[in-house]
């Protein structure tokens, strides 16, 4: 089943040049896609297009089979279900750890259990009562994907995710979300530069170069 | 599939709080398309030259003194290190706790024929009682005294960032060209740093056109006081406003050129090889005349005054905290609370929606909205006073006595007027929060207010509460809206201290205008909080 589906999606930035041209790509229920390209190719641009937080000039999207955004009609990223994990993480200094990964779980009576659910999954449940600047990059690292994957999001966006991260911890990550991944089942589209990386973590991959797909 | 929606809350609240802000403004404004009345002979034959030319006058003294007084203890605190220079640093921007018209109220005490001055002289030289020492002070000359000693921190505080930002490598090229220490000052320091200098003299400028309290002490006839005379001495409502309207496009010019010099401030930032300055150190009499040429504009500015009411307070046998000041206290804090609650939240919820709806229009907002702090206090309250009463007369059932002269009025007032300090607090402080965080919340399901409420809010406390205190204490002293709009009996220290001036009764002035002054210490002490909280995160 096509969880998400892009047909000639189009973007510019001011009406200048395009930063991406006629996108067209589908990813199914379960599979892990990454999406590679130099600086500047517009990986970024379309990951944000996706979850809304840009619009598109041209083009649709469409989730589940129902559209979320054309050129008339767009769905504000809050309510496309989509997690998102940034290259700086984008922890809220505020909060602690659990508050953190409890902040997009809708109202439910059990969400600090659930949330803990998540931690236990990633390995720093014990972490729970620490603030992101209490603990390290790699374990900030966890509490994003733990955050990101707790509201049940029916795709994850991760953007860099490992690219701030020494490459002995890199190499640990990628096998335990890998693992995590898989278990749950979860439908994840990853941007990087990494090709190693992105071999390692996806069933496929794609190429963009100046805004366009192009053919490897 | 076309789907027609209303725009939300937070894409027209930004627009409809500046269609308010505009609106006296705009009143007064469209006087000048109306008939113009008799009393316009008058005033052209009589005083409008005055007015024109008392203003200027005091526009161009109070440039020159307070640029002298500005950039030079500048110049000595970045350059030169000498004993008590610390203190000197931080105390150079405490005469900004001394509104105008407190420091004019306490020289007229102490330079009169037997005020303190004089009866000191008297007392130590055995002189006879006749005899007179210091001149007459109420006049254009003490004027220019009075404003340049409580507005040069504005030409400082500018100055003294530009300094610091100057290479060491620039000076030291100048040394080897052969310049010495002054004409370093002169040929090379001080034409660079011209635009941010500029910057600061037009927020001089300005304050000195706004004043009504000082001038109208001093009985000198300029544009705010010719205001005041033609609306309550001739009951010409339309002529004041006319008159205001002149004033208000005097101001505009002026702010007009500070946007400018801000922009050209940009080339006094250090090049990319940057290296501090190395400081001088000053021994013996070289370390005593920095000291005291530092020293003095805070001694005239600050420590003058506050003595000086101190001693007043103290020989009034304490019998000024009387029912009549703990009354204008209260009012005074109910008003600057309320006011800095309102325009702080205001601003909060504006900088939010600006950064969440990501409007095109951010920067043309900003500055449409922070316009206020320039439009002299006077001008706001006319035009206040006009739309309240159009609205109570055409639209509250054809009375004038809900809105007009009651407290909205007034706190509507130090609103626009202090909305400017607010939004300076909020824009630093989203700044300093990453919009990837906004990113995040929002694929978390969290917008809007939940948004604000979840995110924003909790990291911009400080800011709050900063901006909170910084709009308060500027409340606690705005002057001459407080006059005009205030409710009938309803007094304020500001209030309280004008009449006791006007009936020369300095010694009843004195407690609130200390109690003025100390509120006023609040934003000082934050500012030099930010100063060095900023410094240490250079080092």
């Amino acid at each position: 089943m096509t969880i998400l589906e892009i047909k000639n999606l189009h973007h510019t930035y001011d009406n200048e040049s395009y930063a991406l041209e006629d996108i067209n790509l589908s990813i199914n229920d379960g599979e892990i896609v990454s999406i590679l390209g130099p600086s500047g190719c517009g990986k970024t641009t379309l990951l944000r297009v996706i979850a809304g937080l840009e619009r598109q000039s041209r083009g649709t999207i469409k989730m589940n089979d129902q559209i979320i955004s054309n050129e008339k009609f767009m769905i504000p990223p809050e309510k496309r279900s989509i997690g998102l994990v940034v290259q700086d993480k984008a922890l809220f200094p505020h909060l602690n750890v659990i508050n953190n990964v409890v902040f997009g779980i809708q109202k439910n009576k059990e969400k600090y259990k659930l949330a803990k659910d998540y931690l236990n999954i990633f390995k720093v449940e014990e972490l729970a009562d620490e603030y992101p600047h209490e603990i390290s990059g790699g374990e900030q690292q966890s509490v994003a994907l733990a955050r990101a994957m707790a509201p049940h999001p029916n795709i994850l966006l991760l953007d860099e995710p490992f690219s701030a991260l020494d490459q002995s911890l890199k190499t640990e990550l990628h096998h335990e979300t890998k693992k995590i991944f898989r278990e749950q089942g979860l439908t994840v589209l990853i941007v990087s530069h990494d090709k190693d990386e992105a071999k390692f973590l996806s069933d496929r991959l794609i190429y963009i170069e100046n805004g366009k797909i192009s053919p490897q | 599939m076309f789907k027609f929606s209303f725009p939300s809350f937070w894409t027209t609240t930004p627009f409809l709080v500046l269609f308010f802000f505009l609106l006296p403004v705009l009143i007064v404004l469209s006087s000048l398309f109306g008939d113009y009345s008799d009393n316009w002979a008058h005033l052209y034959d009589y005083v409008l030259l005055d007015y024109i030319g008392n203003t200027l006058y005091l526009i161009i003294g109070v440039s020159l003194l307070s640029l002298l007084i500005g950039t030079s203890t500048a110049w000595i605190v970045t350059n030169y290190d000498f004993f008590g220079k610390s203190f000197i640093e931080w105390a150079l921007i405490l005469p900004l706790a001394t509104p105008p018209y407190i420091l004019a109220y306490t020289f007229t005490g102490f330079f009169d024929a037997y005020g303190t001055a004089n009866n000191l002289i008297r007392d130590i030289f055995s002189l006879d009682q006749s005899f007179i020492f210091f001149p007459n002070i109420r006049n254009i000359y003490g004027a220019v005294i009075v404003f340049s000693f409580t507005l040069y921190p504005y030409i400082y505080l500018a100055s003294r960032s530009a300094f610091l930002n100057q290479s060491r490598s620039m000076l030291e090229s100048g040394r080897m060209l052969g310049l010495g220490q002054f004409e370093i000052f002169y040929k090379l320091s001080l034409p660079i740093i011209r635009p941010a200098i500029i910057g600061g003299l037009m927020l001089v400028i300005m304050e000195t056109i706004s004043d009504f309290g000082a001038v109208d002490h001093f009985a000198i006839q300029t544009f705010t006081t010719g205001v005041f005379r033609t609306w309550h001495g001739m009951y010409d409502l339309k002529t004041a406003m006319q008159l205001a309207s002149i004033l208000l496009i005097f101001v505009a010019t002026f702010v007009w050129i500070e946007k400018i010099s801000r922009k050209k401030a940009l080339y006094t930032s250090g090049a990319s090889t940057f290296k501090p300055a190395k400081k001088i150190k000053l021994l013996k009499y070289k370390a005593f005349i920095g000291f005291f040429a530092c020293f003095i504009p805070i001694l005239i500015g600050f420590i003058l005054p506050i003595t000086e009411l101190t001693i007043w307070a103290v020989s009034y046998n304490l019998t000024f905290f009387n029912e009549k000041f703990i009354l204008a206290a209260m009012n005074t804090i109910f008003l600057s609370v309320t006011a800095a609650v309102l325009c702080t939240s205001i601003a909060l919820i504006i900088n939010f929606s600006i950064r969440f709806k990501k409007h095109r229009s951010s920067n043309f907002l900003s500055s449409f909205l922070s316009m206020g702090y320039a439009v002299p206090g006077l001008i706001l309250a006319v035009g206040i006073v006009q739309l309240f009463a159009l609205v109570d007369q055409n639209i509250l059932f054809n009375t004038d006595i809900i809105l007009t002269g009651s407290i909205i009025g007034l706190i509507f007032a130090y609103i626009i007027k202090s909305y400017a300090l607010a939004n300076s607090t909020f824009e630093a402080g989203f700044q300093r929060i990453s919009t990837n965080l906004d990113d995040s919340a929002r694929t978390l399901k969290s917008s809007g207010w939940n948004l604000l409420s979840r995110i924003h809010f909790p990291l911009l406390k400080t800011s709050f509460l900063t901006s909170i205190l910084m709009v308060s204490s500027e409340v606690v002293k705005e002057l001459p809206a407080t006059l005009i709009l205030r409710p009938f009996n309803f007094d304020t220290l500001a209030v309280a201290t004008y009449v006791y001036a006007a009936e020369e009764r300095m010694f009843q002035a004195a407690a609130p205008a200390i109690a003025i002054m100390l509120v006023g210490l609040i934003p000082i002490i934050l500012l030099t909080k930010m100063i060095s909280s900023s410094r240490s995160m250079d080092k």
